[in-house]
C-alpha cells in the first residue's frame, strides 16, 4: 500500500518489526491520519509518521495500517 | 484495572462507589475517603500541586481497620497499589495537566496538542495570538519547541491534519500563525529566553547541530548542565540549513534561533567531525558525561544505474542542496532532470531554476496521487515552470566523451502485483525512449552516514541502518549514549528531530540525575488555560483560511528570496479567531445528545465531534432553534458550553462562540428574571395540560403563587 500525506488510516494489527514497540500494543485498533509518508521512494518498508486520534504522533511500519475507506 | 481507563478516574470511582455501598462504618474511614476523594479529584481535574500524592498516601496509610469487615484494609490497599502501579501516570496528571486517555474530561488534550511530535500547547498559543500577546505565545511554544520561526516555515505541521476546524472547512493556519508569532517577538525584541536552572556542574556533549541535536542542547543548557556541540559542518542549522533551500527557509530566521542558544551558554564547535577530529576518548577525558548523537541522514542512496559513476554531471540532490547552501551557484547544467518524488526532489529542482538551469524536468515513476512531496510545494514548483515527468522509469545513461547527453527512461503503467495491494509501476514494452539532460540529479533518499560512529563498541542499529534506541528515551545500547532525530527515525521530520531532542534532554538529565528512566512515552504539558474571547455563531463559521500571499514569479524564478511572505496582522488576528478551543471542549457529545434526546428540540448542529463519519456544522442553526433552557450548559463537563443572563440577555456560548441570544422577560411584579419568551412558551406547552394561565401578564412563579393563594382565600371562605 501507498500511503499519502493526508490519508486516513487505521492500526489493525501489531507489527512484527523490530521498530514496533510494546507500548504501541494499545494503538491497535486507533484511527488517524498519515502525517509523513516515506518521502523519498514510497518504499513499503520505512517507516510512516501517523498522527492516531487521542495517542499522538508516531512513526509507525507500514504493514500494520489499513486505510479508511472515505 | 483495564488498560484502557485511567487510573486516577478509576480509583475515583471506586473509592466513590465504596463510599456509597455503605462499606465503610467507621466514620473516621468516610473521613478519610473523603479527604482523598477531594485531592483526587484535584488531580483529574488539573489543580493538584507538588503535595498532593505524598498526602494521598499518607491518608491512605490512616485508614483503620473496620471493626466488622476488611473494607479499610482493602481500601489502604486499594488506593496504595494504584499509586504505586501506576506512579508515572498520577505524576504526570500533576506535571502535565493532561490526561492522555480523556478520562478526566478537564485534562482533555486537544488533537492538535497531541498530534505534535514536541507536544506543544496549540490551543494556548494560538488563542494568545489571536488576542495579539505573541511574545506570550511564542514563550509557550519554546517551552517544547526552542524554533518556533522555523517551525512557522518548514513544519509538516501534523497538528493541522488532525485539527478539528478542518472537519469544518479547513484546518486552523497554525504554523503561519506561529510564524507570524515568533517575526513579531524578534522584531519586538521581546523573543526572550526562559531563566536556566542553577549549574549542575556537568558537561553533556552534543554531536550534530540540527534540529534535534539544538533542541537537546538547549533543554540540557536550560536544566543546567554545561553543553558543547560539535557539528562536521561550517554552520548550525544541520538538514534545515543546508537541505532545505533558502527561499522557504532564509538563513537569518536559523541564526537568530540559533543565537538565543548561544545567550544561554551553549558552545559550538564547527568543522568538527565526530570520529576523525575527536573521539568518544576524548570527550570523555574531558569530562563529558553523557553523550547525544542527532547526525542526521546525509548521505544518498545511488540510483543503481548503468553509467551512473562515468558522468561528473550526475549529482545527488541533498549534495547540491549543501553547496548551494553554503553559498555555491554554479549552474549545475541548461537541462536538469530530477529523478525522484519527494520533497528533496521538489527542493532540488526549483533550486536549480533559480540557479539558471533552463528546462527542469522531475521523473517520476509512479502518478501525481503516489508522489509522496508536499502538494503546495509540487504547486509551487510546477508555477515557477518545473515540469513533471510522470511514469517515467529511468533506466541508464547517455552521453558523448564523458559529457551526460541524456537519461534513458522506459514508460511505465501502474500494476497490482499479486498478494500486494501496493500499486507498482511496471515498464511498458519498446515504451524507451531518451529524456534530453546535461544534468541528472537522483533525490531518491537518504540514509545515516555511520562511518563517523563506527568506533562506538555495542552501539546496535536497526536493520533499516538507523541507531537503535528506546523510543521512550532514546538512549541507544550504550549506557549514557542517547540519539534522535534523522539518524534514529531515517529521514523524518523537522519537528520530530525537535520532540526527540526535547525527550533525549529529559532522559539524559535523569540519567545523570539517577532518577528512573519512564516506561511511556511522555504526555504533552497543558501550558495554560487562556480565557477564550467572544465571537458570533455567523463570524465562526464564515471567517476563511487566509491564502498565503506569494513572491512574484519572475523573482521566483531568479533568486532565493523567500517565496511564503507570511499573512498581514489582520488575517493572524481573525485566523486565531477560528480556533474552536479543543483543550476545553472534548466533544463527548452529551450537549448534542441532551438537547435532541431530552428536550426534544434538536439546536445543536454540531457534526464535527466524530473523526471518523464529520456531518455538517452549523452553529447559527442553533439560534433558530435554541430555547435556552441550558439544559447542555447544564451537562457540559468541561465548562465548555455556557449559559448566562447578561445585559438583559440570555447567552448560550460553546468555548466563547455565541450560539445564542435572546432576550430576557421579567416579572410583571417583582421584576425577577423569567427566562427568554421563547423558553416560557416551551414550559407553556409543556405544561398547558396541568393548568391554563389565567392573565396575559407574565408573572414568576413565586408571585403567581402569592396571587392564586390570595384568590382561593377569596373564593373559598375557610
Amino acid at each position: 500500500m501507498v500511503f499519502r500525506r493526508g490519508q486516513r488510516v487505521e492500526v489493525f494489527r501489531k507489527s512484527s518489526d523490530e521498530g514496533w514497540e510494546s507500548y504501541m500494543d494499545e494503538y491497535v485498533g486507533a484511527h488517524g491520519i498519515i502525517t509523513d509518508p516515506d518521502t523519498s521512494i514510497n518504499d513499503p518498508d520505512q517507516l510512516v509518521e501517523v498522527s492516531l486520534e487521542g495517542k499522538g504522533t508516531h512513526r509507525l511500519p507500514q504493514d500494520c495500517l489499513r486505510p479508511l475507506v472515505e | 484495572m483495564p488498560d484502557s481507563i485511567c487510573p486516577v478516574t478509576a480509583l475515583i470511582r471506586q473509592l466513590e462507589e465504596t463510599l456509597h455501598a455503605g462499606r465503610m462504618a467507621n466514620p473516621w474511614n468516610r473521613r478519610i475517603i473523603e479527604e482523598i476523594l477531594d485531592l483526587l479529584k484535584d488531580v483529574a481535574w488539573g489543580r493538584a500541586g507538588a503535595d498532593h500524592l505524598p498526602a494521598i498516601k499518607e491518608l491512605a496509610g490512616s485508614l483503620r481497620d473496620e471493626p466488622l469487615s476488611t473494607a479499610g484494609v482493602e481500601t489502604r490497599r486499594q488506593v496504595l497499589a494504584a499509586l504505586a502501579e501506576h506512579d508515572e501516570v498520577f505524576r504526570s496528571h500533576v506535571a502535565t495537566h493532561n490526561c492522555a486517555t480523556r478520562d478526566c474530561v478537564k485534562l482533555a488534550p486537544a488533537p492538535c496538542q497531541m498530534a505534535c511530535p514536541a507536544g506543544i500547547d496549540v490551543p494556548t498559543y494560538v488563542s494568545l495570538i489571536g488576542l495579539g500577546r505573541d511574545a506570550e505565545a511564542i514563550e509557550v511554544i519554546r517551552r517544547d519547541n526552542p524554533f518556533p520561526w522555523v517551525c512557522g516555515l518548514v513544519c509538516t505541521r501534523p497538528c493541522e491534519f488532525m485539527c478539528v476546524r478542518g472537519r469544518i472547512d479547513t484546518p486552523v493556519s497554525i504554523k503561519f500563525l506561529k510564524a507570524f508569532a515568533a517575526e513579531r517577538a524578534l522584531s519586538e525584541r521581546r523573543y526572550k529566553n526562559p531563566p536556566q536552572e542553577p549549574d549542575k556542574g556537568q558537561k553533556v556533549c552534543v554531536i550534530g547541530a540540527g534540529p534535534g541535536g539544538l533542541s537537546a542542547a538547549y533543554y540540557l543548557a536550560l536544566k543546567g548542565y554545561a553543553v558543547r556541540v560539535i557539528e562536521a559542518l561550517p554552520v548550525s542549522g544541520g538538514m534545515i540549513m543546508v537541505g532545505i533551500p533558502r527561499y522557504r527557509l532564509p538563513r537569518e530566521v536559523i541564526d537568530r534561533e540559533v543565537a538565543m542558544l548561544q545567550e544561554l551558554g551553549v558552545e559550538f564547535r564547527f568543522n568538527t567531525r565526530f570520529g576523525s577530529d575527536v573521539t568518544l576518548a576524548d570527550l570523555k577525558a574531558e569530562g563529558f558525561a553523557a553523550f547525544f548523537f542527532a547526525i542526521g541522514c546525509h548521505s544518498a542512496y545511488k540510483m543503481g544505474m548503468p553509467g551512473e559513476g562515468d558522468f561528473p554531471q550526475v549529482l545527488d540532490a541533498i549534495d547540491i542542496l549543501k553547496r548551494v547552501a553554503l553559498g555555491d551557484r554554479t549552474v549545475p547544467g541548461k537541462k536538469a532532470v530530477i529523478i525522484g518524488g519527494g520533497n528533496v526532489a521538489i527542493d532540488a529542482a526549483r533550486t536549480c531554476l533559480r540557479l539558471g538551469s533552463e528546462e527542469v524536468t522531475i521523473a517520476y515513476r509512479r502518478t501525481r496521487s503516489e508522489m509522496p512531496a508536499d502538494e503546495e510545494e509540487v504547486e509551487q514548483a510546477e508555477e515557477e515552470g518545473v515540469r513533471l515527468a510522470f511514469l517515467t522509469i529511468p533506466t541508464g545513461l547517455t552521453g558523448v566523451a564523458g559529457r551526460l547527453t541524456g537519461l534513458q527512461c522506459l514508460r511505465a503503467e501502474l500494476v497490482r502485483k499479486e498478494g500486494s495491494s501496493r500499486m507498482s509501476p511496471v515498464p511498458i514494452a519498446d515504451s524507451d525512449f531518451v529524456m534530453a539532460a546535461d544534468v541528472v540529479i537522483g533525490a531518491i533518499g537518504q540514509r545515516v552516514d555511520n562511518s563517523c560512529m563506527t568506533g562506538l563498541q555495542g552501539l546496535e542499529w536497526t536493520r533499516r541502518s538507523t541507531i537503535q534506541v528506546n523510543m521512550v528515551t532514546m538512549e541507544t545500547s550504550i549506557p549514557g549514549i542517547f540519539a534522535a532525530g534523522d539518524a534514529v527515525t531515517g529521514p523524518a521530520t523537522v519537528i520530530e528531530a525537535i520532540g526527540g531532542g526535547k525527550r533525549a534532554a529529559d532522559s539524559i538529565d535523569r540519567h545523570l540525575c539517577g532518577i528512573p528512566q519512564p516506561k511511556m512515552p511522555p504526555v504533552p504539558v497543558r501550558r495554560g488555560r487562556v480565557e477564550y474571547f467572544e465571537i458570533p455563531a455567523s463570524t465562526k463559521m464564515v471567517l476563511k483560511r487566509p491564502e498565503m500571499p506569494l513572491l512574484n514569479i519572475d523573482r521566483r524564478r531568479t533568486t532565493y528570496q523567500q517565496v511564503e511572505l507570511g499573512y498581514s496582522e489582520n488575517d493572524v488576528r481573525e485566523e486565531a479567531r477560528r480556533c474552536l478551543r479543543c483543550d476545553i471542549c472534548l466533544r463527548c457529545g452529551k450537549c448534542v445528545e441532551v438537547c435532541r434526546d431530552k428536550m426534544g428540540v434538536n439546536a445543536l448542529q454540531l457534526g464535527y465531534f466524530d473523526f471518523d463519519h464529520p456531518v455538517k456544522t452549523d452553529f447559527r442553526i442553533t439560534a433558530e432553534r435554541c430555547i435556552t433552557c441550558g439544559a447542555c450548559a447544564a451537562n457540559c463537563p468541561t465548562g465548555a458550553m455556557q449559559i448566562e443572563d447578561r445585559e438583559g440577555e440570555r447567552i448560550l456560548s460553546l468555548c466563547g462562540t455565541i450560539l445564542n441570544r435572546q432576550k430576557l422577560l421579567f416579572c410583571d411584579k417583582c421584576g425577577a428574571t423569567l427566562g427568554p419568551a421563547r423558553y416560557l412558551d416551551f414550559i407553556r406547552k409543556k405544561t398547558g395540560a396541568v393548568g391554563p394561565v389565567s392573565t396575559d401578564r407574565r408573572i414568576c412563579d413565586a408571585c403567581a403563587r402569592k396571587e392564586s393563594a390570595k384568590v382561593n382565600v377569596d373564593i373559598m371562605p375557610v
